[in-house]
Formats: C-alpha cells, sequence, structure tokens
C-alpha cells in the first residue's frame, strides 16, 4: 500500500488530472456527438452517472436508436449536396492554390526573381485576416456597389465582374486567403530536394526546363500532395467564409451544421453532419501522414546545400509578375477594409465621398468590451494551454506517453463547428452545466489550438537533454525545483513562440465564438460578424482594422523574440 | 567521505539482466575505477549508486548506510556527468552554487524559500549570502576558474567546462564523488593534464571516487583499484599492477594491456615448471602451476626477447617470421608468426639500429617466470 501511494507521487498526479481534461472536454463530447447521431436526440452522459432517473432515460434512448440518419444522408438530398458542394468546393480551392503556389514557390526558393523579399514579406499578410472579414471584404470589392465592379462598370462590363455571393466568391476567397499555408511548405520542399541530382541530370545533359519536369518536379511532388491536403482540409473546415458569402440556395456542410443548431436546434441533424465532417477532416489527415510516410524534409535540411539560383530574366520577370500579381489581392483587401473604416459613405463611386473618425469612436464608446472580452478569453485559452502544453510535452519526450501526444493530436483534425456542437451538446443541461460561460469557451479556444503550443513546446523540451534535470537532482532538487528552475527556463523559448501562436489564432477564431460565446462575453471577432449581418459594415471595418493591428503587433513581437533567441 | 558497499547488486531492464551479483567494497578515501567495454553495466553501476536507476535486488550502502530507499536527491553523491550537464542559462558562479541554494532552500521559512527560488531564476535580483559566495569562489580558485565566475558555460573550453562539472560536485561535500568517463569529450592532450588535475584534487581532498572509463590506459594511471567488468558481471577487483601481471582471465589479459594469448595443452610437471605444447614440435615452459591440461598461456609483449648473434639462454625459445613492423618512436612492435600463432613483440628502440625487414626470420625468448598460465 505504501509503496503504491509513493508511485502516485506529484507528477504521477498531474498526469492523471490531464488525461482527465482531456477525456472530459475532448474525448466525451466527441464519443456523445456521435451517440446522438444514432439516438437523433440529445444524450446527457455526465447526468446518467450521477442520477439513477437520468441513467434510464439514457438507456431508452439507446434502445430507440437508429441508423434513419445515416440512411437519410443519403436518400435526402439536402445533407448530399451539402456534403458534395464541399467536397468539390475544396478541391477546386487545393488544385487553384497548388497552381497558383509552385511558380511563386519555385520562384522564392530557387530564383534571383525581382523583389523576391517583398513578396515573401506580403504572402504573410492572408495570414493575418480571419477569413470572415476577408469574406466581407470582397463584397465591398466585388458587391453591386464595389469599387471593382465600378471600375469593371466603367470598362464597359456589364453587372459584376465576380458575384462575391456565389461559390466562385467563396472559393476565390478560400484561395486568396489560405495560399500561404501551402506556401512555405512548398519553398522548403523546393528548397531541399536534392539538388545534387539536379546536377547530376544536368551532368548529363539535360537542360532547364527538361531537368525541372524529369527531376526537380517529381522529387517535390510529394511534398506538393501533401500540402494540397493541407489546404482540402482546411477549406473543408473554414466556417467564415461561407457563413458570409454562400447564397440560400447553395448548401455547404458547415454551413448546414451551424443553422441546425443555431437556428433549428436539431441535434441529430447537427451530430450527423459533425460526424461526417470529422470523419472526411480525419481522413485527410490520415492520408497526409501516409503519402508523408518515410519522407522526412528535416533530416536533409541539416545541412544546407549552396543552391544555385536562376537569373535568367525571361524567366525570372514573368515569375515576379505573376507573384506581384497574387499578392496584391490580400493587399487591396487589407487596404479596402482600412478605407471603408475612415469612410463616410462609400458605394457606387470609386473612392468614398469623405473621411471621419467617427466609426474608431463609436467603437471605443461602445464596443470596449468586445476587445476585453478578446484579450480576456485569448489570455485565459493563453493560461491554460500554457500549463497544459508543459506538462503534456514533458510526458510525450521523458515518458513517451503516445496516449497524450495523440490526444493533441486530435484537435488538428476536428473542425471547429464540429468540435463547438460536441461541446454544445454535452454541456447543455446539469450536472455540468457548463454551455454559456467564459469558462468552457476557454477550454474551447484552448484545446483547440493546443497542437500548436504542444508542437513549439515539444521541440524545445527534446532540446534539453535528461542528464541536465538529473544533474539538477543529483545536486540536491526535488523533481519540482528541478522543473522550476531549469526545465522551465529552458522551456521559455518555445513557450513564446507558442503562446504567441496561440493569441493570435484565438482573437481570430471564428466557428467557436460564433457558435459559443455568450453576448456579455461577445469577442471581437463575434462583434465583427454580427455588424456585418446587420450590414454595419463601417463599424465592422473598424473593428477588424484593429483586429488586425493587434494581430500584426504580436507578430512582431513573435519574430522579435524569435530572433533574439537565435543570437 | 564515506565507503561504498554494494552486495548482490542486481538490475533487470524490462527482464534483461544488465547487472548480476556486483559485490564491491570500495574503502574510505580510494580512488577506483570501473572499467569495461561499452555495454557491460558500469554506468548503470553507477547510476544505480547515484539513485537514477533502482536495483532490482541488492543492496548500497554509502558510509555504513543503506542508501536503497532514499531518492537521489538525498544521497549526497556528487556526479559529474559524461556530457558534464552543466545548465546553459546559468553562468559559472550560478551552476557551481546550485547545490547550496537548494541547501538553503531546505532550511528556510516560506518567505526566505521564495527569495532563494529568485536567486535560482535570476542571480542578478537576489544577492548570494557571503557563506555561499565565500565557498563558491574557494572552490572555483580551487579548479582555477575565478577568472571566469561570470561568463556562461558556453563561452568556456572543454578543460574548463569540465572543472565547472567537478567544482560544482565537490562544492556540495559529498559523501562520494562520481565520474561518468569524464574525460571522453577532451581531446589527447587535455585529456593528459586532466587526469592529473583530477587525480591531484582526489589525492588533497581525499575523497571516495568512482570513476566510470573504457579507457584502460586512464585506469591504470589514475585509480588506486580497479574493478574489470564485461557482461554485467565483475570478473576482477585488484590494483592497476596486481591486474596487469596477474589477470584472471584472456579477457582482462587482452583488455587490460595487450597480451599475446596462446592456447595449448599440458605435457608434463616438473621441478617446479609447467611444459605446455602449442604446437607440433613448439613447447613452452612456465613458473605457473596449474591443474588444468587446457590452458592459455599469457605473455606480455614487452616480455618477449629478441635472440641475437650473442648467446642469451633461454628456457623458452621460438623462431618465426616478421609479418608487420611498426615504429611507434621509443619502441618497435613486430607481429611474428610462430607455427600458426600470431605474436606481438615490443622491443626498445635506440637510434642508429636498423628496424627488421618484414619477412625476415627472428629469434624469441621468454623467461618462465613471465609465461602466465590460465
Amino acid at each position: 500500500m505504501r509503496g503504491l501511494i509513493n508511485k502516485i507521487n506529484g507528477l504521477g498526479f498531474v498526469k492523471f488530472l490531464i488525461y482527465g481534461f482531456f477525456i472530459l472536454f475532448l474525448i466525451i463530447p466527441l464519443l456523445s456527438v456521435f451517440l446522438v447521431s444514432f439516438t437523433n436526440e440529445p444524450i446527457n452522459l455526465f447526468g446518467s452517472l450521477v442520477s439513477v432517473d437520468q441513467f434510464q432515460r439514457t438507456v431508452e434512448q439507446f434502445k430507440n436508436a437508429t441508423l434513419e440518419n445515416y440512411k437519410s444522408i443519403f436518400s435526402y438530398g439536402h445533407y448530399f449536396t451539402g456534403l458534395k458542394n464541399s467536397l468539390y468546393l475544396s478541391f477546386i480551392v487545393s488544385i487553384l492554390v497548388l497552381l497558383l503556389c509552385m511558380p511563386i514557390a519555385y520562384g522564392i526558393a530557387r530564383t534571383k526573381m525581382p523583389f523576391k523579399k517583398t513578396i515573401s514579406a506580403l504572402c504573410t499578410i492572408p495570414l493575418i485576416f480571419p477569413t470572415f472579414i476577408s469574406a466581407y471584404a470582397f463584397i465591398i470589392m466585388f458587391g453591386r456597389a464595389g469599387w471593382v465592379t465600378y471600375i469593371y462598370q466603367q470598362l464597359g462590363g456589364e453587372g459584376m465582374l465576380i458575384d462575391p455571393y456565389s461559390m466562385t466568391g467563396i472559393a476565390l476567397v478560400q484561395v486568396f486567403f489560405f495560399f500561404p499555408y501551402a506556401l512555405w511548405p512548398m519553398v522548403a520542399a523546393f528548397k531541399v530536394s536534392d539538388v545534387s541530382l539536379e546536377e547530376a541530370s544536368r551532368n548529363m545533359g539535360s537542360k532547364g526546363w527538361l531537368t525541372f519536369s524529369t527531376v526537380t518536379f517529381p522529387l517535390a511532388l510529394p511534398g506538393m500532395l501533401s500540402t494540397a491536403l493541407v489546404i482540402f482540409a482546411v477549406s473543408f473546415s473554414d466556417f467564415g467564409t461561407p457563413i458570409i458569402l454562400a447564397p440560400s440556395d447553395l448548401n455547404l456542410i458547415v454551413v448546414d451544421a451551424y443553422r441546425e443548431i443555431a437556428g433549428f436546434f436539431n441535434w441529430g441533424s447537427a451530430a450527423i453532419l459533425t460526424v461526417i465532417m470529422i470523419a472526411v477532416a480525419g481522413f485527410v489527415y490520415w492520408l497526409q501522414n501516409f503519402l508523408l510516410k518515410g519522407r522526412n524534409y528535416d533530416t536533409l535540411s541539416g545541412k544546407p546545400k549552396q543552391v544555385k539560383l536562376n537569373e535568367n530574366k525571361a524567366l525570372t520577370v514573368p515569375l515576379s509578375i505573376f507573384s506581384w500579381f497574387v499578392v496584391i489581392i490580400p493587399l487591396l483587401t487589407l487596404a479596402t477594409v482600412f478605407v471603408q473604416s475612415i469612410a463616410k459613405t462609400w458605394g457606387l463611386e470609386p473612392l468614398p465621398t469623405g473621411y471621419t473618425l467617427d466609426h474608431y469612436r463609436t467603437i471605443f464608446s461602445s464596443s470596449l468590451g468586445n476587445i476585453q472580452n478578446s484579450l480576456l478569453l485569448a489570455g485565459g485559452a493563453l493560461v491554460l494551454s500554457v500549463v497544459v502544453a508543459s506538462f503534456v510535452s514533458y510526458f510525450v519526450v521523458r515518458h513517451r506517453s503516445t496516449g497524450l501526444d495523440f490526444m493533441t493530436t486530435v484537435p488538428l483534425i476536428v473542425p471547429g463547428i464540429a468540435f463547438g456542437i460536441a461541446l454544445i451538446q454535452t454541456f447543455n443541461t446539469a450536472p455540468l452545466h457548463l454551455t454559456g460561460t467564459a469558462f468552457i469557451l476557454i477550454v474551447a479556444y484552448s484545446i483547440r489550438r493546443l497542437p500548436y503550443m504542444v508542437r513549439s513546446t515539444v521541440g524545445t523540451m527534446r532540446a534539453i537533454k535528461q542528464d541536465i534535470e538529473e544533474a539538477a537532482i543529483n545536486l540536491g532538487a526535488s523533481t519540482l525545483t528541478a522543473a522550476i528552475t531549469i526545465i522551465g527556463p529552458l522551456m521559455l523559448p518555445g513557450i513564446a513562440a507558442g503562446s504567441v501562436l496561440v493569441f493570435i489564432t484565438v482573437i481570430k477564431e471564428t466557428s467557436i465564438s460564433v457558435l459559443m460565446a455568450p453576448p456579455d462575453w461577445a469577442p471581437m471577432s463575434l462583434a465583427i460578424f454580427q455588424n456585418v449581418l446587420r450590414a454595419e459594415y463601417y463599424s465592422a471595418a473598424a473593428m477588424s482594422v484593429i483586429l488586425v493591428a493587434m494581430v500584426l503587433v504580436l507578430q512582431g513581437l513573435a519574430s522579435l523574440l524569435s530572433n533574439r533567441n537565435k543570437t | 567521505m564515506g565507503s561504498v558497499e554494494l552486495k548482490q547488486l542486481k538490475k533487470d531492464f524490462s527482464g534483461v539482466t544488465v547487472l548480476q551479483n556486483i559485490d564491491l567494497d570500495i574503502k574510505e578515501g580510494e580512488f577506483f575505477a570501473l572499467l569495461g567495454p561499452s555495454g557491460c553495466g558500469k554506468t548503470t553501476t553507477m547510476r544505480c549508486i547515484a539513485g537514477f536507476e533502482t536495483a532490482t535486488s541488492g543492496t548500497i550502502e554509502i558510509g555504513g548506510k543503506d542508501v536503497a530507499k532514499l531518492s537521489p536527491n538525498a544521497r549526497n553523491c556528487g556526479m559529474v556527468f559524461q556530457s558534464y550537464a552543466l545548465f546553459p542559462h546559468m553562468n559559472v558562479f550560478d551552476n557551481v552554487a546550485y547545490s547550496l541554494n537548494i541547501k538553503e532552500l531546505k532550511k528556510n521559512n516560506l518567505f526566505k524559500k521564495f527569495g532563494v527560488y529568485t536567486r535560482m531564476l535570476n542571480s542578478k535580483l537576489v544577492k548570494y549570502p557571503k557563506e555561499i559566495k565565500e565557498k563558491v569562489n574557494n572552490i572555483l580558485e580551487y579548479v582555477e576558474l575565478s577568472d571566469h565566475a561570470y561568463k556562461l558555460t558556453s563561452e568556456l573550453s572543454g578543460g574548463q567546462q569540465q572543472r565547472v562539472a567537478l567544482a560544482r560536485a565537490l562544492v556540495m561535500e559529498p559523501e562520494v564523488l562520481l565520474m561518468d568517463e569524464p574525460l571522453s569529450n577532451l581531446d589527447l592532450k587535455l585529456r593528459h593534464t586532466m587526469r592529473n588535475t583530477i587525480r591531484r584534487i582526489q589525492q588533497e581532498l581525499k575523497i571516495t571516487t568512482i570513476f566510470v572509463t573504457h579507457d584502460q590506459e586512464e585506469a591504470m594511471s589514475m585509480a588506486d583499484r580497479i574493478a574489470v567488468m564485461k557482461d554485467g558481471e565483475i570478473l576482477q577487483v585488484g590494483t592497476p599492477t596486481d591486474l596487469y601481471s596477474n589477470p584472471k582471465t584472456p579477457f582482462i589479459a587482452d583488455f587490460v594491456g595487450t597480451s599475446n594469448i596462446i592456447p595449448g595443452t599440458v605435457v608434463a610437471r616438473e621441478n617446479g615448471l609447467t611444459t605446455v605444447r602449442i604446437g607440433e614440435q613448439q613447447m613452452i615452459k612456465s613458473a605457473t602451476q596449474t591443474e588444468q591440461d587446457d590452458v592459455k598461456a599469457i605473455i606480455r609483449p614487452e616480455n618477449l626477447t629478441v635472440i641475437g648473434e650473442e648467446n642469451e639462454s633461454f628456457d623458452n625459445t621460438f623462431e618465426g617470421e616478421i609479418l608487420f613492423a611498426t615504429y611507434l618512436g621509443s619502441t618497435v612492435r613486430y607481429d611474428i608468426e610462430v607455427e600458426g600463432h600470431k605474436l606481438v613483440v615490443d622491443t626498445t628502440y635506440e637510434s642508429g639500429n636498423q628496424i627488421r625487414q618484414e619477412g625476415s626470420k627472428i629469434k624469441l625468448g621468454v623467461l618462465p617466470e613471465r609465461v602466465l598460465l590460465i
């Protein structure tokens, strides 16, 4: 007995708590949403544990469980069309992104194209936008009263150049705002694909284009396919763009799921849509890992080789022009939102009628609460994920805990809307009635962004050798003291880098905020979203500018931190 | 300072036995080396003493006290790690002061504890008390690092880092000092200097020291006594000269120095000499008494003498052919084939001498007292 108590020391207890956290807020919600897809009505798993009545009711529900939902998906056209449309959209977007990124990635990795540095820098701009802001900026640009439409009509065009409220509109927004997710991995793939092989090819008499198509491209191909899958997953689970732009006759599975839960409280349908979303995302994730199996680009990048950069003007100038065309669109979007935020009125004209700071004044007088909420919620999620991620990385690296490793990858797969629905369903009633509290919102944010944090802290943890910790213990320190005085300070850079990322993504977060935030805890993203829905574009624009500015400042801070660590 | 006693120590790693029947009695103030090839269990033995591994069975006593139940942070064994394991975010002074901070932490109230914690995280915020400062400065002066006290450990050379690790272990005044391959990360010249430094410090402080190494030369030149280990067992314990002149097994004979090991059968025992047949005609006489019939004759390379024109009389003579001659500066080593056995002979080289041709014939002699039978 004493031996047993000795074994459950402080650290063991922490491990137990962390498992409990994941099981309570991740595994059980996903499990119960899966069960609801059969029972067709909400079930209360926690209630069944504490109350006999509830337990019997739950048993009764299971007795009535059917496969009706699954049948109806494939017979009843509505949801099936939604799934089909979503898959089609994601497919188109990933193909387009791949085609768009290939020349730019090649240009950045392998050539001396003009303005390379500027283009690289501008390529990060799309990442600072929450997608629903870019979606609504597209309305300001391409909509009936947009300035692009105005120019198009002046040039003799009829109607609109592109209708933003359409599949095309959604696809374009996603393409221009998701392409950086694919660009950087592709640049890396081009950089590491073995240059000596290309040299061998050239040495055997092959030239330029032939080498590219027979050696460089095939070598980079697996990397490209896997990045295409990343885009597929991001596009498939994106909520911000379709909720703003999808016309009422265009079904998309994310929007359907949101409407079922937020509009009709139709648990059965929401659950089945959630299960399907997770299944698709899970499959894509599996496929991606399958493709990358056995290919480790990291080991190659260990010894950087000098690559001779292509200087041929006939190639680099068109590449540069093409890249400018791609990066200019997010830039114009940013400018449009900014102009809108200081415009008196703007419509049917290329430029606003006058300029004012009134919208900002309104924000600072009436919507300061939203900014405060965003900061508090992101701060809470940050603290929670720092604590959880630090311990998780300790257990994953030192105790080789595969269980925790797995749990922290699950949130990568589950789309935000799906996770939100699962949480709402599970914590909707007593004994754990948490839906509508800031607490569950913070938990949701931090679990969703935990993978970023864990990746960062596991990396630093791996770099800390075991014997450094042993040395501290040998000198008399307890495990806890060693953790505080040695491991903690050494992990700080990893924690800092992960923290900024978590903070930024939580501020940008749309799906969870829209689905779960109670009115008195509405963060900025929700406020902007509601303003857009109410067509209060000016204050939405002003708030968006503030949000983007906050993200920019934080990102600057992050790069400052990482630069200081390098020296 | 204390003695270290291991009794019937056994260690399994998930069913695989890595240590068995380890019995050691290390005296107070002794410099003791654990010597063996990699994977022989020497580091595991040391980690059991430090408490990083829990022995499957057996007892460990330090200074007469059973420490099996003590956690590693309560054993007071200073350890110098192979990689030094210096704290990279602290300067030399803070590294050395770490154990003193921990002691401070243990005996103070909550408020002072907070101060010590703060100092361990950033020594600029809370000052060290005078005693700690004095102690650290003394030990730094002792290992000749006073000028580098406020440098980061990454700014130091390998030898200096090694001395920081040593100072950090010594400052806690441990009962035993444990060193895990402490010289393996240094270049050859520095290794020789550090050997002397470590030996000098050990002698002056009279601290019980256990030293793990795979390098027999290192063990021989530094230790008072050596335990030779192989496959998780101790083969022999003895002083360096003892091990060299009376190895108990052919493995030790070969691992501690170089040996010619020649298998043969005993054919006669007379006049205190044992005659062994090692080839069709070739016999060898040894002063060793043995009851075995199948034996191995061990001859050190330097005990074989090249017999020239002058008539030296040996009980044992061999004729063979030189396969290789290796010039090593003060000595010349010949690889010689004698009736299917390959022998190594070391001869002193005096300037002006000719090195014998490869392929030429050579005659060797050895005294029976220099032939060991195992």
